[in-house]
């Protein structure tokens, strides 16, 4: 297959692209964040002196918001800088900025933070040994409590044949994008100006605004090229204390992290504890009860997504008459949890598909055909009773089970087989515009959102164009603007860019195709055609110049122009099976289905991935070459997730690691052959029934490596990653 | 103190760089001094390879080399590469195969791999060029286009 050059590979291979780590402006001071020493203690004082008796040196502490800021300090109930108290380590307390960078860094260490230290919550269990119960609600620990039942659990349960039960814990993960967080910002005639490496150039200027207590209207914000985001830089991070210095200093300040700041105070995901119950009769599930911890750090309560979210994922696509789900969000002192490309749905799956596995084997089942029999089908309700709807996922399933069949026939001694099955849907997010030009010779898609990597704007969005107007890419140009001039859009993320804001794409396209129509006499279908250097319009067998189609004024302004919405909406649950927080309907359901072959070494416990494959729903396949770059990109990342990734937080919240010498992410050695499989036909939400493909190539990752690892040693592990370590351990070598 | 003026060539151009701190980066030499924001910061600990450039042909990792050890070295970034018949080859072949997303590792491993080449000559088995490629961190592609470009550039050096 050759892949189709991207229209970014040429900047980016002249080393001309400029991401946020290469923001600079005449004049500009260097920030720098001065973090909190403690991971919770109560803040005596924060004396910024000795950094502003250094030279051209500005700082800024809590103290200061009230003057710096219009609004007189910003949003009371999330402060940029701790007023009272620290809740956890590495929290910015103040923020300098100096003419180089050297002196800014000399500027942070000079400030005195004065903390007395208070008891750290960092692990999960300890907080609550018993799990908590009915008194959940009113704990200052719990972030969120959700709670959905259905079915009679109780009886169920009473009246199974065999009732299994397991406990699984779940690692943090970073999201290492090789480029860490950095923005410029300069605040000038009262308009606050940021440029950000961001997933969310919209939703960064929401959360700045509120964030410093200033009209949305006054903050710009203009994405650069992004050096990697998975879910890391979709929010504000840095911009904040950007502009508060820029505010100070009345000069444009650059503020980036170092990688090891980018590991401390990054958002990622944090650890989880869950509890599996499942019972069977006569090799069917009659009952489940699900029960989660997710640490989220310091999220604020109320704000926590993950667990209303990730709790649907682990139930997994599998028909369950009764159930039980209950989730807490748990406060510790760590980061506030962030989200991690397809938010904890790799580890959800991993908990599903092992402990159903696990389940099967002790009834002497085959685990494939056990799940397998479970499936959903089109039309069946999910857990909280919304039907699925169109969704490749028993199909993917029955194509993995056949090639395993066959890797199975080949495995050496040593070597096992496993499978992974995930489901995902499209994200929507608020929603997205888009604004169609098309002059004599071409059409160009104005939109607020940066490439960040994954091709989903300048390969996806163009993709969209061509098929929705028929002309080819080459003839369509994505333009960006800043968040003052481009329509809005929620962001790239929730693998929701080519799908989401490209149905909007796809709407001003046709509204563009209609308006030529309307010129043409006619209501029939137009499509463009390329004519040479010019377009032409066509409709059956009349062929107009899009040229002579266009009015003087259109010609003189650059264009016929239409624009284009769609604010998506999802499914709907059954809220009677509610009982407690918010849970989430899907707009589609995609799935996901991956095999993977591994060898363990029975001395050391360590994994090796010999041979992968991935069954990927799509819905429709919008550009071949991106979506394979999608998965392949996705299984290396859950590999890392499967088998090396964790970040570990110490009993007094400290991370152990915070470098990419000590986290390890998989190195391009440690790739198995991959062998990709799109299914087509089952229709998502996206343009033309395309499905979102940003998260779910990652989800299965983990389930069929574990999967894979039992099968290879008879190790059965309950913990992610799959570390030397922990399998050695399974197998009784350590 | 004992400044004295470092002579660098720099993409074949010399550049006369006077008041270089002893503990300067040639990362930051490049980056701030010289404006060659190509070469990417990464992880400054050596652990990713973003910041990979070549020093007398060899690749080296710029945010673990000083710049006073590179006093009278040539020194060649992502922005002159494909002034090397070698570099171009390597460059078109990224292109051509899609082997980049965000793009933030590839001018390390774009030089990486040109030194790689270079060093070891038409003859250089594959996998000793993956295997000198280990240190370079790409978290978008899962490496697999990687691996088709530097398949596709050795042949087109060979």
């Amino acid at each position: 297959m050759s892949a189709a050059k991207r229209p970014d590979a040429a900047v980016k291979l002249a080393g001309g692209a400029v991401y946020g780590t290469d923001l600079e402006a005449p004049g500009m001071l260097w920030g720098a964040l001065v973090l909190a020493p403690v991971a919770h203690g109560r803040l005596r004082s924060v004396d910024l002196a000795g950094a502003r008796a250094l030279d051209g040196a500005v700082a800024v502490g809590p103290d200061d918001l009230a003057s710096l800021l219009p609004g007189g300090g910003g949003d009371p109930e999330r402060p940029i800088f701790p007023r009272a108290e620290i809740s956890y380590r590495s929290q910015p307390v103040a923020a300098v900025a100096a003419p180089t960078l050297e002196t800014a860094r000399r500027a942070a260490r000079a400030v005195r933070v004065d903390a007395e230290p208070l008891g750290v919550v960092a692990d999960l269990e300890a907080l609550f040994p018993e799990w908590p119960g009915s008194e959940a609600e009113r704990s200052p620990d719990i972030a969120a409590h959700v709670h959905a039942r259905h079915g009679g659990v109780e009886a169920a349960f009473r009246d199974a044949e065999t009732v299994v039960r397991e406990t699984y814990r779940t690692a943090s993960i970073h999201q290492v994008a090789l480029e860490p967080h950095a923005c410029l910002a300069e605040v000038r005639d009262g308009v606050w100006r940021v440029w950000t490496t961001t997933q969310s150039p919209f939703g960064v200027r929401e959360d700045t605004a509120s964030l410093l207590g200033v009209p949305e209207a006054s903050v710009v914000v203009e994405g650069t090229w992004v050096g990697g985001g998975f879910g890391g830089k979709g929010a504000s991070l840095l911009e904040p204390y950007a502009l508060v210095l820029a505010r100070a200093a009345g000069r444009p300040v650059r503020l980036a992290l170092g990688y090891r700041e980018e590991f401390l105070l990054g958002r990622t995901t944090l650890p989880a504890v869950v509890r599996m119950e499942t019972g069977v009769t006569a090799g069917r599930i009659v009952a489940r009860r699900v029960r989660l911890l997710l640490d989220v750090g310091t999220s604020l309560p109320g704000r926590d997504f993950a667990t209303g979210y990730s709790i649907g994922f682990l139930l997994g696509p599998y028909r369950t008459p009764a159930f039980e789900v209950e989730g807490y969000a748990v406060r510790t002192n760590k980061p506030p949890f962030g989200p991690h490309r397809a938010p904890f749905a790799p580890q959800c799956v991993f908990v599903v598909e092992s402990h159903l596995a696990h389940v099967a084997l002790e009834l002497g089942l085959d685990p494939e055909e056990f799940r397998a029999a479970h499936l959903w089908k089109e039309g069946d309700p999910t857990p909280l009773g919304q039907p699925v709807g169109p969704c490749g996922l028993a199909a993917a399933f029955e194509a993995a089970r056949a090639l395993a069949r066959r890797w199975r026939a080949e495995a050496a001694p040593g070597q096992g087989v496993g499978i992974g099955a995930g489901f995902w849907s499209t994200g929507t997010g608020a929603g997205g515009e888009a604004l169609a030009r098309l002059d004599g010779r071409g059409l160009t898609i104005l939109q607020g959102e940066r490439e960040i990597g994954s091709g989903s704007v300048l390969v996806g969005l163009r993709a969209v164009a061509a098929h929705a107007s028929g002309l080819s890419p080459a003839r369509i140009q994505i333009e960006y603007a800043d968040s003052s001039r481009a329509p809005f859009d929620s962001g790239v993320f929730g693998s929701r860019t080519t799908a989401a804001l490209g149905r909007a794409v796809e709407e001003a396209v046709r509204g563009l195709l209609t308006r030529l129509a309307e010129r043409m006499g006619t209501v029939g279908p137009v499509t463009l055609e390329e004519a040479g250097d010019g377009l032409v319009a066509v409709h059956r067998s009349e062929r107009r110049s899009v040229e002579e189609l266009l009015t003087p004024e259109e010609r003189a302004a650059g264009g016929l122009e239409a624009s284009g919405r769609h604010y998506g909406r999802a499914g709907s649950i059954d809220e009677r099976r509610v009982v407690a927080g918010t849970f989430y309907p899907y707009t589609d359901f995609t799935g996901s289905v991956h095999v993977a072959l591994v060898s363990v070494d029975r001395e050391t416990g360590s994994v090796r991935v010999d041979r992968y494959a991935a069954f990927q729903d799509v819905g429709r396949l919008v550009d071949e070459g991106s979506a394979r770059a999608q998965v392949e990109g996705a299984v290396a990342m859950g590999l890392g997730t499967a088998l090396t990734e964790e970040a570990i937080w110490s009993e007094d919240g400290r991370l152990e690691n915070p470098g990419l010498l000590d986290y390890r992410i998989p190195t391009l050695g440690e790739i198995p052959p991959l062998e990709i499989t799109f299914l087509e036909g089952f229709r998502g939400a996206g343009p033309d029934g395309a499905k979102g493909l940003g998260e779910p190539p990652i989800i299965p990752v983990p389930a069929a490596v574990a999967a894979a690892v039992r099968a290879a040693s008879g190790a059965h592990l309950t913990e992610l990653p799959l570390s030397a370590e922990r399998v050695a351990r399974a197998l009784k070598l350590l | 103190m004992t400044e004295r003026r470092l002579v660098l060539t720099v993409n074949g151009l010399a550049a006369s760089l006077a008041d270089v701190p002893a503990g300067e980066r040639l990362l930051d030499t490049l980056r701030w001094r010289l404006g060659l924001k190509g070469t990417k910061e990464g992880c400054r600990t050596g652990g990713c390879g973003a910041c990979t450039v070549l020093v007398d042909g060899e690749s080296s990792l710029s945010c673990l080399t000083l710049t006073h050890e590179v006093d009278g070295c040539a020194v060649t970034t992502i922005e002159a590469i494909a002034s090397d018949p070698v570099g171009r080859s390597v460059r078109d072949a990224f292109e051509r195969e899609g082997a980049l997303q965000c793009g933030y590792c590839t001018p390390g491993f774009v030089v990486a791999l040109t030194g790689l080449l270079k060093e070891r000559g038409r003859s250089a088995p594959l996998e000793e060029l993956l295997d000198g490629l280990q240190g370079n961190l790409c978290r978008c592609t899962g490496y697999v286009a990687i691996a088709r470009a530097v398949r596709a550039a050795r042949e087109a050096t060979a």
